[in-house]
């Protein structure tokens, strides 16, 4: 609760900040506070967001950092303007997948990745590999627990730091801070493609089916041209999709169904899946189905009307599935049908 | 420093008493000890004052709202002594079983993981004991949700986390981890009730050469990193002293090239000594699983007759379409059976595990595979009858397409996903358990999965997916009962009997449900 306090005095100090102190006031502020325990440059070796800052100040208050909350408030000044992070941030999993881990877990920053990917060519790779997986030279740095721990190269640095033998010949212990950090945040950045959400987490290829074979199965056995034309509805279906999002989309075309990259429109235009209900005293009223259970059924009809009736074993109840046939097949396709049925509608242009 | 919201303490509390053991040994009627109700996992309850010929009559008892919490409901609540225990990410409560008031809620202030859900509490005495997001076993005070002590379950950093219920045995508190992001190992682990000292750790996967399963494995590394995360509740036979733990999934998830092999012991159901956490025996549900299965569903403990002789079985569900009974003393395969048709298998072998076909793996271009990666069932929990003998589950038929995004020789972490395909629907299946064939299914019309809780009613209570709370003719399956909550049901339902009325709580939403016969 003491930690909330402060953090809520935090934000409040930085907010209302209007008659900022000159830099000078600001550094001696931030050597006075944090010069107690350590020396003020070995806190600043990475560049960090103001949140991170934060973050990571409230981390010293729990460790015993000694100030006021205007003292605070400066140091979170003084570091966001003088060692904030700028650049571009690298890739985090989103929404429930970003919880991962700890809150205050490594955040890249693209461009001091995209540095340090010059040292890692010249220093590393020979040893930890291209994607920081390792080699029989070199171990494995995504599987390192040092690395996942590691925040702004706290633990990386510490350990080149001791001295570890580089690909040049040289010893890591001659790298600079700053050098440090751009691989800091390159393995992290490695570290972080594998998480689900990543920029490779998607097909690679799907175009592995024989497009002769998929006009065959389009026009015989899948009887898809039974409803579809390659000249009509499909005409210049490729593109209009991307191959993933083709494969998606004959396999379940309800919208959002099929899922991939590409494609526009279409929801609005999908067919619906329809009610038909007859009560013991008629008539059949179709429309739209709002709600459906074992106790009562609602539709809305065409012209907007809301119908709603009690579930009784002489009430008839007809679903209309357009997407009926495609449910169907999800169970009669082969692997090869599905690769060749993509492989011919890419060559709908 | 860590934040505690003690709302208020009501006169009740003082009648707080804990939870006395041998009610862990009872079948559940005033009690409701722990996350299953008993610890045989058959969320079956021997009250029938509520039953098909009055459950119409059923109607709403209290509501406690929890006023929102991030994961939602999904545990089931303990009842002691007339107080419900309940959890949520980061989040305990006592309530009044009878009123629905409030008598303390704890708030844990969370340094991070997945809030994905918490399976409930587990209570010994007059202490409570669940897992936070962030790795950590709490242990409160029943009476008045004082904090006692924190230990930590899992290392954050590493993507760990915590979303399972423990469950007591004597004197050990069973805790399991969750998290498969990384390429971590799943472990089950043991503390002291009263100082959360570690007694034991049982890791799922073969820490080094020469340990049990590691010939299943290509390397070390390989098996030291192979994951089977402890999701599920374990149950447990007194009789055997044998604790029942399913174990999830191997790492890498999906992209699988640097992990041959069948991946001992994930997807698997193991039977661990509680007492040492040594393994007795194993029965593998999905070898070398590529999709995502897991095999942590309800390991359900159950008396049955086998070729005319009485035996104690085991029955399970897998998330893999699979439904499988085992001796539950030696481990040993009586049933396999598909409760939902699946295509990923190229037949069953002789000790009854299914032999995964290569062409149904993730592949670069896309596999097309039944169940999809929510599964034929998940985490919400069965049920087993003893008086209809129909185990029942709720089951999903649905594809999706798997693919392989990292084609590395050394993939890491998920590799791949499935993606696409469509739910062709969602039922109860009513299992008989001597055949593995259903003896009845009931489609939903709009969807739907829930736990379920049966009993002695002859009711089968459970949810749709038109929100509504359903009781289901247990022998028959025809519906006789619900109530729209307005949002889908989210846990496993559980009951209780208090001055001769029987309550049944379900959670809905960010509320907590109490219906009876008033």
């Amino acid at each position: 609760m003491m930690r909330l306090l402060f953090i809520a005095g935090l934000l409040f100090a930085g907010t209302g900040y209007a008659q900022q102190p000159d830099l000078a006031k600001q550094r001696e502020t931030f050597q006075k506070v944090c010069g107690g325990c350590h020396t003020p440059e070995s806190a600043v070796t990475t560049r960090r967001s103001r949140d991170q800052w934060q973050e990571e100040i409230g981390r010293m208050v729990a460790n015993g950092a000694k100030g006021t909350e205007e003292e605070f408030g400066i140091v979170l000044e003084y570091l966001t303007s003088q060692f904030g992070r700028t650049g571009r941030t690298g890739f985090m999993p989103q929404g429930m997948l970003g919880e991962a881990g700890a809150k205050d877990k490594h955040v890249v920053d693209a461009d001091a990745a995209d540095r340090g990917r010059k040292v890692w060519a010249s220093e590393c790779i020979d040893c930890h590999g291209t994607a920081a997986r390792g080699t029989d030279k070199g171990s494995n740095l995504v599987r390192s627990d040092m690395m996942w721990s590691d925040r702004y190269g706290d633990r990386l640095g510490a350990f080149l730091k001791k001295g570890h033998k580089m690909q040049s010949g040289g010893t890591s212990a001659s790298l600079t801070a700053a050098q440090v950090n751009d691989l800091d945040h390159f393995i992290h950045e490695r570290l972080y493609e594998t998480l689900r959400g990543s920029p490779i987490f998607h097909p690679q290829d799907v175009l592995t089916g024989n497009a002769k074979d998929g006009a065959a199965y389009f026009n015989g056995a899948g009887k898809c041209a039974g409803c579809h034309s390659p000249t009509g509805d499909l005409k210049g279906i490729a593109s209009k999709y991307d191959a993933p999002t083709l494969q998606g989309r004959f396999l379940n075309p309800r919208p959002m169904g099929g899922r991939g990259r590409g494609g526009r429109g279409g929801a609005s235009r999908a067919p619906q899946v329809t009610l038909t209900v007859t009560p013991p005293s008629g008539p059949s009223i179709t429309g739209t189905p709002l709600a459906l259970d074992d106790f009562n059924v609602a539709i809305r009809d065409a012209q907007g009307e809301y119908h709603t009736w009690k579930r009784t074993p002489d009430l008839k109840v007809v679903t209309n599935n357009p997407y009926a046939a495609h449910d169907q097949l999800l169970t009669e396709y082969t692997d090869k049908n599905m690769h060749d049925l993509v492989a011919y509608l890419e060559t709908l242009k | 420093m860590r934040a505690l919201a003690l709302v208020f303490l009501s006169a009740a509390l003082f009648a707080q008493d804990g939870l006395n053991p041998a009610k862990l040994m009872q079948p559940p009627t005033d009690t409701w000890p722990v996350y299953h109700g008993d610890y045989s996992g058959r969320r079956y309850s021997t009250l029938d004052k509520i039953n098909t010929g009055n459950v119409k009559h059923m109607t709403l008892a209290w509501v406690y709202p929890t006023r929102g919490v991030q994961g939602g409901l999904k545990a089931t609540p303990l009842e002691i002594n007339g107080v419900l225990y309940y959890t949520a990410p980061d989040h305990a409560w006592a309530i009044d079983a009878r009123s629905g008031h409030e008598l303390w809620h704890f708030a844990w202030q969370s340094k991070g993981g997945i809030h994905i859900g918490n399976r409930g509490p587990a209570v010994y005495g007059n202490w409570l004991y669940f897992l936070t997001p962030d790795c950590n076993i709490v242990s409160l005070n029943i009476k008045d949700g004082k904090e006692r002590w924190h230990k930590t379950n899992c290392d954050l950093d590493q993507f760990y986390y915590g979303s399972v219920a423990p469950v007591v045995i004597r004197n050990h508190v069973i805790a399991g981890v969750s998290g498969d992001d990384l390429d971590r190992p799943g472990y089950i682990s043991s503390y002291d009730p009263e100082n959360g000292a570690l007694q034991w750790r049982w890791y799922v996967v073969p820490q080094k050469k020469g340990d049990p399963g590691a010939e299943t494995w290509p390397n070390e590394d390989a098996m030291k990193h192979g994951g089977g995360m402890t999701w599920q509740v374990p149950t447990y036979d007194p009789e055997l002293n044998l604790l029942y733990v399913t174990t999830g999934n191997p790492q890498p998830v999906i992209a699988h090239k640097n992990r041959e092999g069948d991946n001992l012991y994930t997807g698997s159901i193991v039977a661990l000594n509680p007492d040492t956490g040594k393994m007795v025996w194993h029965f593998q549900a999905s070898p070398h699983d590529t999709h995502d299965w897991d095999a942590t569903q309800v390991p359900v403990l159950f008396e049955g007759e086998v070729e005319g002789k009485p035996r104690k079985l085991l029955g399970l569900a897998a998330r893999n379409g699979y439904f499988f009974v085992l001796d539950r003393a030696t481990g040993k395969n009586i049933v396999t059976s598909q409760y939902v048709p699946t295509n990923w298998a190229k037949g069953v072998a002789k000790n009854g595990t299914p032999i995964p076909d290569p062409a149904k793996m993730p592949q670069i271009d896309g596999a097309l595979v039944t169940p999809n990666q929510g599964g034929a069932t998940n985490w919400p929990p069965p049920t087993f009858n003893p008086k209809t003998g129909l185990f029942y589950v709720p089951a999903s038929r649905a594809y999706s397409v798997y693919y392989i995004f990292d084609t590395d020789d050394n993939p890491q972490g998920w590799g791949g996903t499935d993606r696409g395909g469509a739910n062709l629907g969602s039922s109860i299946e009513a299992i008989d358990y001597k055949t593995g064939k259903a003896r009845w299914s009931h489609k939903w019309e709009s969807g739907g999965r829930s736990g379920l809780m049966s009993t002695a009613g002859n009711l089968l209570f459970c949810g749709d997916g038109a929100n509504n709370f359903v009781a289901l003719n247990a022998t028959t399956g025809e519906p006789l009962w619900h109530a729209n909550l307005g949002t889908a049901v989210s846990n496993g339902p559980m009951t209780y009997e208090l001055d001769g009325t029987q309550y049944v709580v379900v959670a809905a939403g960010d509320s907590i449900w109490a219906f009876a016969m008033l």
